[in-house]
């Protein structure tokens, strides 16, 4: 059926594309040999990778006492990490599927990377807990099922282990949500007719996919369904992360306001990282007119939405400890302010609250050098917010002669840097073999905006 | 369109709503008489949910001029009528305020709740009437700069008002989460002056908004089925409308499970007296009745597609939302009111539909001072022609 637009209503796609054009703009990348930057950026990421094996390798065979952790502070990097990188994956989403059902077109650019980044991230969170255990050959006990352990069950009221339920589900089924939006895309490179490995895989992962309308049909609903069923489950996911540390008695990590907070950091976060790889992909693999800059500007906008939510949480608890009358609330966020973490604490204010107001204005946000500071900002921001959360709260407990510090050892570091090392390497890897923007759907908003007969989409 | 303009309800309706709001005076008094304490505590209530009615209203058009949402313009003017409650409920808060402040301990039990430091500075009544002053302010100034800023473009036309609300919307929001988090901290949470939780802000507006998409979706169906909305308001705009109270009535679940299960997995004596006192003997059931009703129902019937584009199912589940949202208001305040004591409400029920009729009698009154959609509104095209 005919849509009628506004007079506002432009383009989303620019360069008046045909249909054609499309699928040729977005394999090229991938048909053609990797350039030099690629191979720098590759070598790069993936020699961060192995410093990070090796420093994984290393903590295992020696024990977790290879961190800075002491009796106090129980948790520190292992969790912020996990945290940060959990955080990062919800914007993949938010993008694919929350804004999918509120039938917001523009994110067909940006939907598939976006997603492919969630996995990425995913996969590095997982690694953090794992480790974290302690004795990772035994991570699969954290699974319920009658066993000859004595039969012995884990704790069904501890958010830990809600954690590796909602997790391991959110991982399922985001692959599943991306690998049946790539069904249609992978028909596409499948029918090019450029014979190789490339295009047997296609054919054998496109699951025969014909292109009737019957075929579009089912592919719509079932795309719909997954939608709607990863919308409550990533909510559900950071929600849990929240409890780990809000169900404890906690001054600093006891706040009711924890789950939507962490939701919206997390969506906040993750949309920093979706604008800083974007940024680079339009650029490196020729795809401004997919990813324009009113993409960016409206990906600007959502961090100004998510971004004024959690100044808004962080206000709450901070007028809330004192409005509490509670001394020890009170004492956790005067520590944070002004304690012996307080650098960490106003890193983390000004990266999240102060520098993305800068967003407000249309110059900044139009100025792709500014945002791609900005979101690399935000990133560093919400990773020290969880550092802070996490660190602040437990380095001065209820018994003063308990007070301890936490520094990093090499070995944490490392294990950070090589988290970001798999996380490059993945994402390298997949714009080398995946279309990174889904032709599919491009396609379908060529129109969009377009006068009747201009273009021929 | 000159004969819309005039739309006046049906006989039927007129007595009904003339018998509400006889049934709310009368209540009032008779409450007034034989138990004043739950007067005062029913005209609190009913006020409050008038200016969240209010701001619900403003919210919902300052949401959909942020995010460019084209759909909703036809039926804009219902979200902007819904809004010319709030100064009614301004002025019953108010009220309450100013001449019964004994409805809050911490006005006159000062020392028997140990308020010291921040606390007592923060509870304290000059700066707590100024802090209402501040945000009945900044409400009513924005509800009508946008409202204004919305009728003038049907006079000229100019895309350049629609520019105007989209600034003005933006504002609008961070100051509006400010400040409603404040006045439920004010308003209700200082009720029980020991209790904290900082999701209330939260929780409060979770109730404002599917409590308020509620009362636009009852009223986009009366306009439609009665004729001023007939050629504007489709299948599409409800099923868009009944998306949201899905949604919302969710988050409102989401809300209020986020605080009860913390609070009860803590178990901490300052936290877990607010729950304790909402649970004991007769309010259990309708703790559970209120998950149900704001959620349970909504959430089952509105999950299927057909009953959010049928608008007799569809005003039937909006109706239970409402039901709901007072029943939520209920659970929050009453128990205050009458230190934990359960009685047949039959104050709060009449005051609140008296409140009711209210709202419609200034929801037509405002309705009928524009015309029913915005006529010249650059995105009306769209919003008629919205496809889901």
């Amino acid at each position: 059926m005919a849509r009628v637009y506004s007079v506002f209503a432009r383009p989303l796609i620019q360069g008046d594309k045909r249909l054609a054009q499309v699928t040729e703009d977005v394999c090229r990348p991938m048909e053609r040999r990797p350039g030099p930057w690629w191979w720098a950026a590759f070598t790069a990421s993936s020699a961060l990778l192995l410093l990070g094996m090796s420093a994984i390798t290393y903590q295992i065979a020696t024990g977790v006492g290879t961190w800075g952790l002491n009796t106090t502070v129980g948790w520190a990097f292992d969790i912020t990490n996990f945290v940060f990188w959990i955080g990062i994956g919800h914007a993949g989403t938010l993008i694919s599927a929350i804004l999918y059902l509120f039938r917001q077109r523009w994110r067909t650019s940006v939907n598939r990377s976006a997603e492919a980044m969630t996995l990425f991230a995913v996969m590095c969170a997982g690694l953090f807990p794992v480790i974290h255990m302690g004795r990772p050959w035994l991570a699969y006990w954290i699974f319920p099922y009658p066993n000859t352990r004595g039969s012995l069950w884990i704790n069904f009221r501890s958010p830990l282990a809600w954690d590796a339920f909602a997790i391991s589900t959110y991982f399922i089924i985001s692959a599943l949500f991306w690998y049946v939006g790539l069904i249609p895309d992978l028909a596409t490179i499948r029918d090019r007719g450029k014979p190789g490995f490339r295009q047997r895989l296609a054919a054998l992962f496109s699951l025969g996919w014909d292109g009737s309308y019957r075929t579009w049909n089912r592919y719509e609903m079932a795309y719909l369904l997954l939608a709607g069923l990863a919308t409550p489950l990533v909510v559900s996911v950071h929600t849990i992360v929240s409890w780990d540390f809000a169900v404890a008695v906690i001054p600093g990590w006891h706040a009711t306001i924890f789950p939507p907070y962490f939701v919206a950091g997390a969506i906040f976060s993750g949309l920093a990282m979706v604008l800083t790889l974007m940024i680079i992909a339009r650029k490196t693999m020729g795809l401004e007119d997919y990813i324009t800059v009113r993409h960016i500007e409206r990906l600007c906008k959502l961090i100004i939405a998510t971004g004024g939510m959690v100044g808004l949480a962080y206000l709450t608890e901070f007028f809330m400890a004192q409005y509490s009358g509670n001394r020890y609330e009170q004492f956790v966020f005067l520590n944070r302010a002004m304690g012996p973490f307080a650098w960490a604490y106003w890193t983390m204010v000004s990266c999240n609250v102060l520098a993305p107001q800068l967003l407000w204005f249309r110059k900044i946000r139009t100025n792709l050098a500014v945002v791609f500071l900005l979101s690399l900002l935000i990133n560093v921001g919400m990773w020290f917010e969880r550092f802070v959360i996490i660190v602040t709260s437990l380095h001065r407990d209820y018994l003063p002669s308990s007070w301890a510090g936490y520094s990093p050892t090499v070995i944490e570091v490392a294990t950070l840097l090589g988290s970001f090392g798999l996380f490059f390497t993945m994402f390298l890897l997949f714009c080398r073999v995946l279309p990174v923007i889904a032709m599919g759907e491009v396609k379908g908003v060529l129109s969009y905006g377009r006068k009747h007969g201009e273009g021929h989409p | 369109m000159n004969q819309e303009l005039h739309f006046t309800p049906s006989p039927r309706t007129r007595l009904l709503l003339r018998l509400l709001a006889g049934v709310g005076v009368l209540s009032l008094l008779a409450g007034a008489a034989l138990a004043p304490e739950r007067a005062w505590g029913s005209l609190f209530m009913a006020s409050y949910a008038l200016v969240c009615l209010g701001l619900s209203g403003t919210f919902f058009i300052a949401l959909t001029y942020a995010c460019g949402a084209s759909w909703a313009v036809a039926l804009r003017r219902i979200p902007e009528a819904m809004s010319a409650v709030m100064p009614f409920g301004a002025v019953g808060v108010a009220a309450v305020l100013l001449f019964r402040p004994s409805l809050y301990p911490w006005t006159h039990e000062a020392a028997a709740h140990e308020l010291s430091g921040f606390k007592a500075a923060w509870l304290n009544w000059p700066f707590f009437l100024a802090r209402a002053a501040v945000y009945f302010a900044v409400w009513l100034l924005f509800t009508r700069l946008i409202v204004r800023t919305s009728r003038a473009q049907d006079r000229d036309g100019d895309p350049a008002h629609t520019f105007r609300n989209t600034k003005l919307s933006v504002a609008f929001l961070p100051l509006f989460a400010v400040t409603f988090s404040m006045a439920s901290v004010d308003w209700i949470m200082s009720l029980e002056p020991e209790w904290y939780s900082t999701i209330f802000g939260v929780y409060t507006f979770s109730g404002l908004f599917s409590s308020g998409l509620a009362v636009i979706i009852l009223l986009a169906i009366w306009m439609r089925r009665t004729g001023p909305l007939r050629d504007f308001v489709t299948e599409e705009h409800l099923h868009d409308l009944g998306k949201l109270l899905f949604a919302f009535a969710t988050f409102w679940m989401y809300i209020w499970f986020s605080q009860y299960m913390l609070i009860w997995y803590a178990n901490m004596t300052e936290e877990t007296v607010h729950f304790i006192a909402r649970q004991r003997s007769f309010w259990l059931p309708l703790l559970v009745l209120n998950v149900i009703l704001n959620w349970g129902i909504p959430f089952l019937a509105l999950l299927p597609k057909f009953t959010k584009r049928t608008p007799s199912t569809l005003a039937k589940v909006a109706a239970v939302v409402i039901a709901g949202r007072w029943l939520d208001l209920y659970m929050m305040v009453q128990p205050t009111v009458t230190a934990g004591a359960i009685t047949f409400p039959w104050i709060e029920l009449g005051v609140m539909a008296g409140a009711g009729a209210l709202v419609v009698v200034v929801f037509l009154r405002a309705f009928r001072q524009a015309p029913e959609t915005p006529v010249r509104d650059p995105y009306l095209t769209e919003s008629l022609h919205y496809h889901n």
